[in-house]
């Protein structure tokens, strides 16, 4: 692969009509990052800065969405072929690795999701490049200027390690849901749109059919609020009051292991080790014990409450707030109060 | 048909973790096992050797490890546990242990490959995928269901807001999902089998494998813990009012 260069690319990431928020987060810490570099001066008859810019790649029918980045990157980089849609991984990383391979930037930002975990590692082997997943942190090093410094959980968020990432090496790195602000970089920038048409080989993988959920406004690994339920929510004929406070505050339901391994709640809405991980700025657990297998999906949450019946319950040592009572009980008390102050 | 399952040891769950240096070093305590979704992977290899008579072998890549995670696999039924084991492979980068499993299931060949969707661990899920590439086959993440007839696999997988059903021509690679399977709890003679067995061992210099060179470490942290936790007292109406005022006015949240 040629040599590094200092643009940063970031993957956006589209559902149905918009990009998800994590594409928006992902641009602002590029453009903090670049400004930081001081990629304000742009060489004469160059479309990015010489310290580096911010290009967005779009592939498929995310592409058709590409107006929506106006002002958010240097460059938007919009990937088209018949192949790239519906979504299947072969194409895609053909696609995807030409353009990477071409441009030779420094760093391509992922959000951590079903799409990315089939493509981050496949394009890192295809590259050569170094691969990170469930990064939480993306900043210059301190004391080496051309070093990136990434960091992540590990051991399901008991520790935290922090990489270096030299000057001369591609990094490609997905981050969870709510790692940056989205407003944390000014935007503005004048965006200059290429259009790309790949020449992909047809996916080996095909498509028989897709399957949509029922309608669900917001996805449980990027909720801002997430309102899990445990055992003490005894049975499916509450789960609603679980999907009224979520309604309410604009969020997502999550169940834990028990209810899921019971057969009363999908495993695509479990939280925990074994399900998914969530990193929202409330999380709201009613009726949850608190096992460490739950805990690990959860404990970046900014804010979390608990509700349990049993004051000894493990869940309150990963509680911010505690109310000891019948989370069948709360719950709707809960909901009317959020309404309320809504209004 | 032949099966290749990619198996790693990782801590326990509820193995105590503890940054020590002053950030410069992470002390894992050693209780360790077969990574979760990898146990779910060697139950779809067994399945596939009930069904169809596969042969199931099992590799693995680690440094002074994977022993523990082997002897299972032999106790749910792996006939061939091969180790790749090397001490470059300490804190190695994906791609290193990648290119090392690449090399070893291509010794004796392989229909399909599977793998656990990620480790229990660092979460990351890289491995698998990578090893589809550098072997230039077929890749599918996060399968629940899986069928094999005529040399076809065909899986469903979770995908946001909805699932998927594929078709794939072997060979190919697999990462297994919590509930594909229940994986099996190994009886008395399974375990009896894999106390004895002999495990294939070998290394990245035998297999021709040169390291990808892992990242530096910065440092290490403990996550902050959160402080003591607010208890709220009270009827359930009460208690939601003062939980929303708190929310509004401490957290900043709502």
């Amino acid at each position: 692969m040629s040599a590094i260069g200092n643009d940063i690319y970031v993957l956006c990431e589209a559902r149905t009509d918009d990009f998800r928020p994590a594409t928006y987060e992902l641009l602002a810490a590029a453009r903090g990052l670049t400004a930081a570099a001081g990629a304000e001066t742009v060489a004469p008859g160059s479309d990015v800065p010489e310290g580096g810019g911010v290009t967005a790649l779009v592939a498929g029918s995310d592409a058709a969405l590409a107006g929506k980045l106006e002002g958010l990157a240097h460059r938007v980089v919009a990937i088209t072929a018949p192949e790239l849609t519906p979504f299947l991984a072969d194409p895609w990383v053909e696609a995807l690795g030409a353009v990477i391979a071409g441009g030779a930037p420094r760093a391509v930002l992922f959000g951590e999701s079903g799409r990315t975990r089939e493509l981050l590692p496949r394009l890192a082997a295809r590259l050569g490049g170094w691969g990170l997943s469930n990064c939480v942190d993306l900043k210059r090093a301190d004391g080496d200027a051309g070093a990136l410094e990434v960091s992540r959980p590990v051991y399901g968020g008991k520790a935290y390690v922090a990489n270096l990432v030299p000057a001369d090496v591609l990094l490609l790195a997905a981050f969870r849901p709510h790692s940056f602000d989205a407003n944390a970089a000014p935007g503005g920038l004048a965006t200059v749109v290429e259009d790309v048409a790949a020449a992909v080989a047809a996916s080996r993988v095909e498509l028989l059919e897709r399957a949509e959920g029922g309608p669900r406004k917001v996805d449980l690994t990027e909720a801002a609020v997430v309102v899990a339920g445990g055992r003490g929510m005894k049975g499916p004929e509450n789960f609603g009051l679980l999907e009224d406070l979520a309604a309410a505050l604009e969020g997502a339901v999550g169940y834990s292991r028990a209810l899921v391994d019971a057969g009363l709640a999908d495993h695509a809405f479990q939280v925990g080790k074994s399900g998914k991980t969530v990193s929202p700025t409330l999380y709201i657990a009613a009726g949850v014990s608190g096992a460490i297998h739950h805990v690990m999906g959860m404990d970046t949450a900014k804010v979390v409450v608990a509700i349990n019946t049993d004051p000894s319950a493990p869940i309150f040592e990963y509680a911010d707030y505690g109310v000891v009572g019948d989370a069948v009980q709360v719950l709707p008390a809960l909901t009317e109060r959020v309404r309320a102050v809504a209004k | 048909m032949k099966v290749v399952v990619l198996v790693k040891e990782v801590p326990d769950l509820e193995a105590a973790v503890k940054v020590t240096g002053g950030g410069s070093g992470l002390e894992v305590e050693k209780r360790r096992g077969l990574n979760f979704f990898d146990e779910i992977a060697v139950e779809a290899a067994l399945k596939l050797k009930e069904a169809h008579g596969a042969t199931v072998a099992a590799v693995s890549a680690a440094a002074g490890t994977g022993v523990e995670a082997m002897r299972r696999a032999v106790a749910m039924g792996v006939e061939s546990p091969l180790l790749i084991d090397d001490a470059t492979l300490e804190g190695a980068d994906p791609l290193t242990i990648a290119r090392a499993l690449a090399a070893a299931v291509s010794l004796d060949g392989f229909d399909l490959i599977l793998a656990g969707k990620q480790a229990t661990d660092d979460e990351a899920g890289l491995v698998g995928p990578m090893v589809a590439e550098i072997l230039g086959i077929a890749c599918v993440t996060g399968v629940t269901t899986l069928e094999v007839a005529d040399g076809v696999a065909t899986v469903s997988r979770e995908v946001e807001g909805g699932s998927e059903k594929l078709r794939v021509t072997l060979p190919a690679l697999l990462t297994a999902e919590k509930g594909l399977y229940e994986p099996r709890v190994p009886g008395m003679a399974g375990t009896m089998k894999a106390m004895k067995v002999q495990i294939a061992r070998t290394d990245l210099a035998t297999l021709g494998v040169t390291a990808h060179p892992p990242l530096p470490v910065a440092g290490y942290r403990t996550v902050g813990a959160r402080p003591p936790v607010t208890m709220i007292q009270g009827e359930p109406d009460d208690a939601a009012a003062e939980l929303v005022r708190l929310l509004r006015e401490e957290a900043k949240v709502l």
